[in-house]
């Protein structure tokens, strides 16, 4: 190689490799832009699945409140809390008690032993009873209580409260086999019964009574 | 173009839910009370697809689905079985009786709404 050609191969090479590092530098940003598209992907996925969730969520919310209060029949209000627990909150093991004279009566069920738990004392040492007295809801899996007998399958008792009064008691026992656990909504659908079904209950004896 | 949904379910919840999820999805739908009705309103209403409980009086969802199969009307389109009941017997029993798929009460929408969208294209496809 003269040297007279020398420098003209070195600004040759010298353009080559500047060339090559402007495409290592075009790889690496396009590298960076479809990383950056794939995680505003992910994103807009997760947001898709939370806000269907909330949709589902909300559904479940209103479906419930229209079911009880679609109609003053005291036997299609037991049958919507029914449907409720079954078909939204996932348990086929329920029962409805009435609070009056002392008792706890039960009126409604399903899934359950009605001679073993057809009237319970208030009085009586059972979560069932204490529910009734003190008008908090009892979910079994935030406490550290165990529970005995025919308790033991407890999900959660749920007091229906007119003010202050508890006019009744869900209580819910085994959840279905594919539901792992309460959600946020059942817990959600736990207050929408206490309240909504009480005064539910309670029109239909005011219908009751202004029928006769 | 708007596919026909044929829901088959006893109970007012169910329907009212599986309603309120279908109702933002390109979906028309129709609906019956227990097995027979859903008999025949398959064969009346031709639906793109059926969700079909499995407990319900007259005609339980697992024999209305053998039926369905059974008749050349009706034995094209997909049924899906809605079951309260998520043990692998049921399942496998439901499908020996011609289903396509399942879900499981208490019904999630982005499951049902993934499962529809998926079955409707394949049997568009």
């Amino acid at each position: 190689m003269s040297e007279n050609t020398r420098p003209f191969i070195q600004k040759i090479v010298n353009d080559a490799r500047e060339y090559v590092q402007s495409l290592l530098d075009e790889n690496k940003r396009l590298h960076d832009l479809l990383a950056g598209m794939q995680e505003e992907n992910r994103r807009a996925s997760a947001r898709y699945v939370e806000v269907e969730q909330q949709n589902t969520n909300l559904a479940n919310l209103y479906v419930a409140s229209y079911q009880l209060h679609g109609t003053l029949h005291r036997e299609r209000v037991l049958n919507a809390i029914k449907e409720i627990i079954i078909n939204l909150i996932g348990s086929e093991e329920l029962g409805v008690w009435e609070v009056n004279d002392g008792y706890l009566t039960l009126i409604d069920s399903f899934g359950l032993d009605d001679n073993e738990w057809a009237a319970i004392p208030a009085g009586a040492p059972s979560m069932i009873a204490r529910v009734a007295a003190s008008g908090e809801t009892f979910v079994a899996s935030n406490t550290m209580i165990a529970l005995e007998g025919r308790e033991k399958n407890l999900t959660a008792y749920v007091p229906l409260k007119l003010d202050d009064d508890v006019i009744a008691v869900i209580g819910i026992f085994t959840l279905l086999q594919q539901k792992e656990g309460l959600e946020p909504v059942d817990h959600e659908l736990f207050d929408l019964l206490a309240t909504h079904g009480a005064t539910a209950l309670h029109c239909t004896k005011l219908a009751a009574g202004a029928a006769q | 173009m708007k596919k026909k949904v044929l829901l088959v379910d006893d109970s007012n919840t169910v329907l009212l839910m599986e309603k309120m999820i279908l109702a933002k999805g390109p979906y028309d739908i129709v609906t019956a009370r227990d097995g027979a009705e859903g008999i025949a309103k398959a064969k009346s209403e031709k639906p793109d697809v059926i969700l079909l409980d499995v407990m319900m009086p007259n005609l339980d969802g697992l024999s209305a689905c053998a039926a369905l199969r059974a008749d050349p009307d009706t034995a094209h389109i997909p049924i899906v079985m809605v079951t309260t009941r998520g043990e692998q017997a049921n399942i496998e029993t439901a499908f020996r009786n011609g289903a396509n798929d399942y879900v499981t009460k208490p019904i999630n929408g982005l499951e049902l709404l993934t499962k529809l969208e998926y079955i409707l294209g394949e049997s568009a496809a």
